[in-house]
């Protein structure tokens, strides 16, 4: 991960001459106050001209649509001026496709993790609940009007989920932990710590091939795990499954469910007003590079 | 993640999120369990990955052409001469942003 405007001093220090900061200080130098937050977070969306000239944005602006799209036609009128005052070229973009950190489309074996908070009844279609929180207006907070959220898991030896024989085994820990620990955490609302070493108070995870030919092997996987801190917790049911190829040593798919109950809030994942026993999903899918599954 | 990219179709908004579920109720856990251990094991799997992927429209902010590093976003712009929308975060991409 490249940080370009980290929080506090020392971090800064260690950026003060990388090109990228500099560039996007300069930029934060002409917003308007309110909407370069400093010191603090620079998390938000900026609209930024060729040279580094200020055309519109905000720290925190994304969680209102309609908001942003203002700021959005803003930015993009304060471009038409610029683009003819200084006389930019405007060339045309070449394709891209990116929408992993680089380090999740070099690793050896990357999941796309999906997560949504799952219904909760009979006739319920949907997971979303909007608490008396959220109701309060502030703009920001209208992202919680939906319930799904994504992150990535990378696995550096993908051969550790291909059973070596013939007979059911259990996925390798360090693996198995890492999936749990870190991918099945509840971020369906915002942002949540991995669990613990010893929050995790249950967890088996097994493979077994289903079918063997030269070209390829099947696999299912089945389990379950339990982890707990305090009040959060998160209980699901979990199976998969996959298909490697043998010739190439990679998966050619790769599918994990983990479907269970999970309970209780972190102090920025929004859940402060719905702490009790609700059920949330989990998907791990093969994250193929420049494409979302 | 760091998303950046030299200023395209800025209109189209990359928040239309709908979230469209299809009618679906959860097992309890007994039937949960009785699933999971069942022959159909890829049914299980295959419908709540279904259900849990966000749709294609939910997805729709990835059609832009993003860029995931910012330095060399910004050289690309300046050789471009276009702008550039940084959309920076380190939580959920659509809350502390």
């Amino acid at each position: 991960m490249h940080h370009i405007y980290p929080e506090g001093d020392w971090a800064l220090r260690q950026i003060a001459d990388d090109p990228g900061h500099v560039f996007f200080k300069g930029y934060g130098a002409q917003m308007p106050a309110g909407d370069w937050n400093d010191p603090g977070t620079k998390q938000g969306i900026y609209m930024i001209g060729p040279g580094g000239e200020y055309l519109e944005g905000a720290h925190a602006a994304s969680g209102s649509a309609s908001r942003l799209l203002k700021r959005m036609k803003a930015g993009l009128k304060r471009w038409e001026a610029l683009k003819k005052e200084k006389g930019y070229a405007a060339s045309p973009i070449p394709p891209a496709a990116a929408v992993a950190p680089p380090e999740v489309d070099a690793a050896p074996m990357a999941l796309r993790v999906s997560l949504r908070d799952l219904p909760r009844g009979k006739g319920d279609r949907s997971g979303r609940r909007r608490t008396q929180s959220d109701l309060k207006g502030k703009p920001w907070m209208s992202f919680t009007e939906w319930a799904w959220n994504q992150n990535w898991l990378t696995i550096q030896d993908p051969t550790a989920l291909v059973p070596l024989g013939e007979e059911s085994q259990p996925v390798p820990d360090e693996v198995a932990q890492r999936i749990v620990r870190e991918a099945l955490v509840d971020n369906v609302r915002g942002q949540n710590r991995i669990w613990k070493p010893e929050d995790v108070k249950l967890l088996t995870l097994t493979m077994v091939r289903t079918r063997t030919s030269p070209e390829t092997v099947e696999i299912e996987y089945a389990g379950e795990a339990r982890m707990e801190a305090g009040e959060k917790r998160y209980a699901p049911r979990l199976a998969g499954r996959a298909v490697w190829n043998v010739k190439a040593s990679n998966f050619e798919s790769f599918r994990l469910v983990a479907v269970g109950e999970r309970a209780g809030a972190a102090r920025f994942n929004q859940r402060g007003e719905d702490r009790g026993a609700a059920p949330m999903g989990v998907l791990l899918e093969l994250h193929t590079k420049g494409a979302s599954k | 993640m760091l998303s950046v990219g030299p200023l395209g179709a800025l209109g189209a908004t990359v928040l239309m999120l709908a979230g469209a579920a299809q009618e679906l109720s959860l097992p309890s856990k007994d039937v949960q369990a009785k699933d999971v251990q069942a022959k159909d094991v890829q049914g299980w799997v295959d419908q709540w990955a279904e259900f849990i992927r966000p749709s294609a429209d939910e997805l729709s902010y990835e059609s832009i052409g993003w860029r995931n590093e910012f330095w060399p976003a910004v050289q690309l712009a300046q050789e471009l001469g276009r702008p550039i929308l940084l959309w920076t975060m380190n939580g959920h991409p659509l809350g502390c942003t």
